[in-house]
């Protein structure tokens, strides 16, 4: 059983993508999401050796947040479970400490963002600490997770089917995500979500496209969006081989 | 992944695989359902807290014509398939 899936890009950044995908089940579209979210394995601080914290928060309130602060993922192959990379911050009062401040032993782990504040320090206060990151799954920890917003909606087709009538008002109708409309595909942010304001005057009909969804994928700074999607599928993959190879046995 | 047959009949399968959850079990039963000869496909999990059986628990039953291990497998490779051909449409899009 061959499936032909038809891949189209609406919008599109490093971090952020709409894509349309035809020809996928309800249930493989859930998957891809499920393990987006769960499944693709990021880098992230998991233990943490603190020389001095003379803050006042605790040694384990800066842990919980050292480890939450996205770190860049190494493409695959270039790190195995069980390897570490150390980070190590030194910042001494009066200043905030931002995830920028963290100076990391690999090129390939950075923060993904230089601006996360972890501690505002005082005068006389200081915070000195070396962190060793992990590479492992959404599953286990939050801080693992790559997709901080992954969802899909049907793709919504729009049809007009009549004028208003002349002595009737017109009522808004909010939708919200992609329609197609003649073969277009337009966000409807376009138009406000309103399609009143594209339409008007009109009465519409709106219907689900069966089997195209629409996915909305944000990530952490972990990758870019292609390369949480493309891993996501990777995991599917390895584990219906794996399935394949232990119903064979 | 363990595999771990609970119930085998000539068409009919219960077994347990072992460290999956939602996301690769219900891809696997909408596989199955796909298939011509498989009657009824479901699987079953509960959650950590509940104490018992807590691996997902995969029932096939077969319309006779075809062994559910066989149909198992062939729904594996259909997965196998699906994740590919996704990512390949997906990478030339991208």
């Amino acid at each position: 059983m061959t499936e032909e899936y038809d891949v189209e890009f609406v919008e599109r950044t490093d971090r952020e993508a709409r894509f349309l995908v035809r020809g996928v089940t309800p249930a493989f579209a859930n998957g891809i999401r499920r393990a987006m979210l769960a499944d693709v394995p990021t880098m992230a601080i998991d233990t943490v050796r603190f020389v001095e914290n003379s803050s006042v928060m605790f040694d384990e309130q800066l842990a919980l947040r050292l480890g939450l602060v996205p770190l860049t993922t190494p493409p695959v192959g270039e790190f195995v479970e069980d390897d570490t990379v150390t980070l190590s911050i030194d910042v001494e009062g009066p200043a905030t400490a931002y995830s920028g401040d963290l100076v990391s032993s690999d090129d390939l782990v950075q923060p993904a963002d230089d601006n996360v504040p972890i501690i505002d320090l005082k005068d006389d206060q200081r915070l000195e600490a070396e962190a060793d990151t992990v590479l492992e799954r959404g599953k286990g920890h939050a801080k693992h997770q790559g997709a901080v917003a992954a969802g899909y909606r049907h793709l919504q087709r729009v049809e007009v089917v009549d004028d208003v009538p002349e002595f009737e008002d017109e009522q808004s109708q909010i939708v919200r995500g992609v329609i197609e409309d003649d073969g277009e595909l337009i966000p409807t942010s376009e138009f406000d979500h309103d399609l009143s304001n594209r339409y008007p005057g009109k009465e519409i009909e709106l219907e689900d496209v069966p089997n195209a969804f629409v996915f909305h994928v944000e990530t952490d700074g972990s990758f870019p969006v292609e390369e949480i999607v493309t891993r996501a599928a990777d995991t599917i993959e390895a584990r219906a081989t794996e399935l394949e190879e232990a119903v064979q046995l | 992944m363990e595999l771990r047959v609970t119930e085998s009949t000539e068409d009919e399968l219960s077994i347990e695989i072992a460290g999956e959850d939602h996301t690769f079990m219900n891809v696997l039963k909408g596989a199955l359902l796909e298939h011509d000869d498989i009657g009824a496909a479901t699987y079953d999990v509960n959650p950590e807290q509940s104490g018992g059986q807590t691996e997902p628990i995969l029932t096939i039953k077969t319309d006779g014509g075809v062994d559910p291990l066989e149909a198992l497998e062939e729904a594996a490779v259909d997965v196998r398939e699906k994740a590919t051909t996704f990512r390949d449409a997906f990478e030339a899009a991208a």
